[in-house]
């Protein structure tokens, strides 16, 4: 088949992240050489704003505080925050002789946090620091992340996840400990459990309230990408030959088996984006393959054949209307929902 | 897309490495390196991209000790290939007390490095005035030795031609295969460090056809004659060399063998003498296969998915060689002779 993309632009430049602002509106792709291209989260034709970030890569880029902005962190130092429209960006913390691994930016917009090594930064709407001295882990963190109310900061380590009040006057650690390497970290929506993908192919998860854990395994690699389907009825993962889909309603994923959706023997799903309104997840494959797959057990829908370069990033805009997917190799790729239904209409 | 050669220097302070560092760096051989080192900002290395790393080991698989990983590389590395800066490779400082396992299973064991990266060698510097006593007193010295492609034996000036013979003899003892270069300020040809594909044993085939053949008499636990005999240190010495744990067992079948009866054995083997095996390497001859299969392995994590064709008129053979503590050679040369089909 040939790709439904309705729009695509080769960078020729490794793609590092592929980040939608809180807004929607504006998508933002880090390159192997330092900067950001920038376009319009719809099927507007223009071209992308080139924009300058960090000496070295950008290592971590989120949505920012601000909703129209992006937050990066990177080899130089320097975390800064990006304007789409203006396509310029401001530097609001530098840490000498060192790099940022991972940033994050609370959604009430509150708070930003950092890491540089095992030291972590919280600064508040003023861009001070919340904690002096700051906080600390006791290995290098795998991510940095605000529950959804923005009231608490988690940040993953080897052998496991810390937690911090960032409201607090005097912070206060709380680690919840499970041997081995802690990466990615995801939260319910509710805010009432925290997970984290780990280095050996497996999910380990608590529930906050009475630290009641939830071990989820049988990857065949690391989970890249995680995130909730519309209303947090599933976990959708990256990390197998499907799309596995843990359930979270109705009292959790305890002792049932989760849906697995699409796939097809010899490819790992290396990317998930879960429809923002929608009970579908788009899904990338480490040979560039892109499926739609509904959680109703429709049939998937595949929008992008394998092309070779893996999958490495997936987001929708605010509408769920436009699909926008980044490859290894330099590629964006701009799926809109009339390109894949007439790519449908012409497949017959 | 290829892979990156990664170079792993190891030794103690004041070995030598970064001298080999600097020269490695300031030669003119048209190749750029990326260097990961231990201090960001560490002195006297410059024109290259220098990069840090905390030696963060992991244990994998809930707690498995020899299932280790060093997580900082993993997210070095994973940093190092997204860069659009292009590199012909990079290189790799450990201190001298770092176990150079972690470091070299991490090549196995993490997918994102494995896919982009290749190990091309472990190069030890040590220093040949101190060489003997740290044996003596460190398990990490020994580890070094064992662990290495190449030995750099620096410093050979300030040792006399005698003591340094007898220096290299201890090192047999430990590794009977790796290439030891007599240095003064490691002035070894780079040819000789870089690119090598010590740890690819085609690359090895390539250059040295006759790698791994012969050699089936073990000589590490005698005092014979190209030792210590006659020489003043002679008593300390074969005291010293029988207090190491460390050997090397080369083991050859020309029989092809049993696919699935060696499968089952090396899987045992690894798992109850996973923590001994320092290394391990092989090229084997299997029953009902045009193509040879080229292992190696660290502790418990193997690698055995290299298959290539025999090349014409080549003598086929299995060659299989171990360095590790506690081997039981006997045992191990009759379970691979079971092996034969």
């Amino acid at each position: 088949m040939i790709s439904a993309a309705y729009n695509q632009w080769n960078f020729n430049l490794p793609v590092l992240s592929l980040c939608v602002n809180r807004n929607g509106d504006f998508v933002a792709a880090t390159l192997g050489d330092g900067t950001a291209r920038v376009l319009p989260a719809s099927d507007e034709a223009v071209t992308p704003k080139v924009v300058a970030m960090h000496d070295g890569i950008s290592l971590s880029l989120q949505p920012d505080a601000d909703d129209h902005a992006f937050l990066s962190g990177g080899d130089d130092g320097k975390v800064l925050i990006l304007d789409p429209v203006l396509g310029e960006t401001n530097v609001i913390a530098e840490v000498k002789n060192t790099w940022i691994d991972h940033v994050a930016a609370s959604v009430d917009g509150k708070y930003r946090a950092f890491n540089a090594g095992k030291n972590i930064h919280v600064l508040n709407e003023e861009g001070q620091e919340v904690f002096d001295p700051g906080l600390s882990v006791s290995g290098t963190p795998g991510a940095v992340s605000f529950s959804p109310n923005g009231k608490r900061l988690a940040v993953s380590h080897y052998n496991g996840v810390t937690l911090w009040w960032v409201g607090a006057k005097k912070p206060e650690a709380e680690t919840l400990e499970w041997k081995g390497a802690h990466l990615g970290l995801v939260w319910t929506p509710d805010g009432q459990t925290l997970l984290s993908g780990m280095q050996e192919g497996a999910l380990h998860g608590w529930q906050l309230a009475d630290k009641k854990e939830m071990r989820m395994e049988g990857y065949a690699s690391k989970i890249r990408s995680m995130g909730f389907t519309a209303r947090g009825k599933y976990l959708a993962t990256s990390g197998a030959e499907q799309v596995i889909c843990w359930p979270f309603s109705g009292g959790g994923p305890w002792g049932k088996q989760p849906l697995m959706l699409g796939g097809a023997e010899g490819r790992l799903v290396s990317c998930v984006a879960p429809h923002p309104k929608d009970e579908m997840v788009a899904a990338g494959y480490n040979d560039g393959m892109i499926i739609l797959a509904p959680l109703d057990g429709r049939m998937e829908v595949m929008i992008n054949p394998p092309e070779g370069s893996p999958i490495n990033g997936l987001v929708w805009n605010a509408t769920g209307d436009a699909l926008f997917a980044s490859s290894e190799s330099g590629r964006v790729l701009l799926f809109t929902i009339g390109s894949v239904k007439s790519a449908l209409v012409h497949a017959g | 897309m290829s892979q990156i050669p990664v170079t792993v220097l190891t030794g103690y302070l004041g070995a030598g490495k970064t001298t080999l560092l600097n020269r490695i760096l300031s030669e003119n051989h048209g190749k750029k390196y990326a260097v990961i080192v231990n201090e960001y900002g560490e002195e006297g290395i410059d024109g290259a991209l220098i990069v840090g790393a905390d030696e963060e080991v992991y244990e994998m698989n809930n707690g498995c000790i020899c299932c280790t990983v060093r997580g900082d590389l993993i997210r070095v590395i994973s940093g190092l290939m997204k860069r659009a800066s292009t590199f012909d490779g990079i290189l790799i400082e450990t201190t001298g007390l770092a176990d150079p396992a972690p470091v070299a299973q991490t090549f196995f064991a993490d997918e994102d490095v494995a896919s982009k990266t290749k190990l091309d060698s472990v190069v030890a510097v040590v220093d040949a005035k101190h060489l003997l006593l740290s044996l003596k007193n460190a398990k990490e010295a020994e580890n070094q030795i064992a662990f290495a492609d190449v030995i750099l034996l620096n410093k050979a000036d300030l040792v006399g031609a005698g003591d340094l013979a007898h220096i290299e003899s201890s090192i047999r003892n430990i590794n009977r295969y790796a290439k030891i270069i007599r240095t003064t300020r490691c002035n070894a040809p780079l040819d000789k460090i870089l690119g090598l594909g010590s740890f690819d044993l085609n690359e090895i085939l390539k250059r040295d056809p006759d790698f791994l053949k012969g050699e089936e008499e073990p000589h590490h636990h005698e005092c014979g004659e190209h030792c210590c005999c006659g020489h003043h240190h002679h008593e300390h010495d074969c005291e010293s060399r029988h207090d190491s744990s460390i050997s090397s067992v080369s083991l050859i079948s020309s029989n092809p063998l049993d696919p699935a009866k060696f499968e089952q054995w090396i899987m045992d083997l690894r798992a109850k003498k996973g923590p001994d095996l320092l290394r391990y390497k092989g090229i084997l001859d299997l029953m009902g296969s045009d193509n040879r299969l080229v292992i190696q392995g660290v502790h418990m994590m193997m690698d055995g998915t290299n298959r290539l064709p025999w090349n014409e008129g080549e003598r086929r053979a299995s060659r299989l060689v171990f360095i590790g503590r506690n081997l039981d050679e006997k045992a191990l040369r009759e379970d691979f002779a079971r092996c034969a089909a």
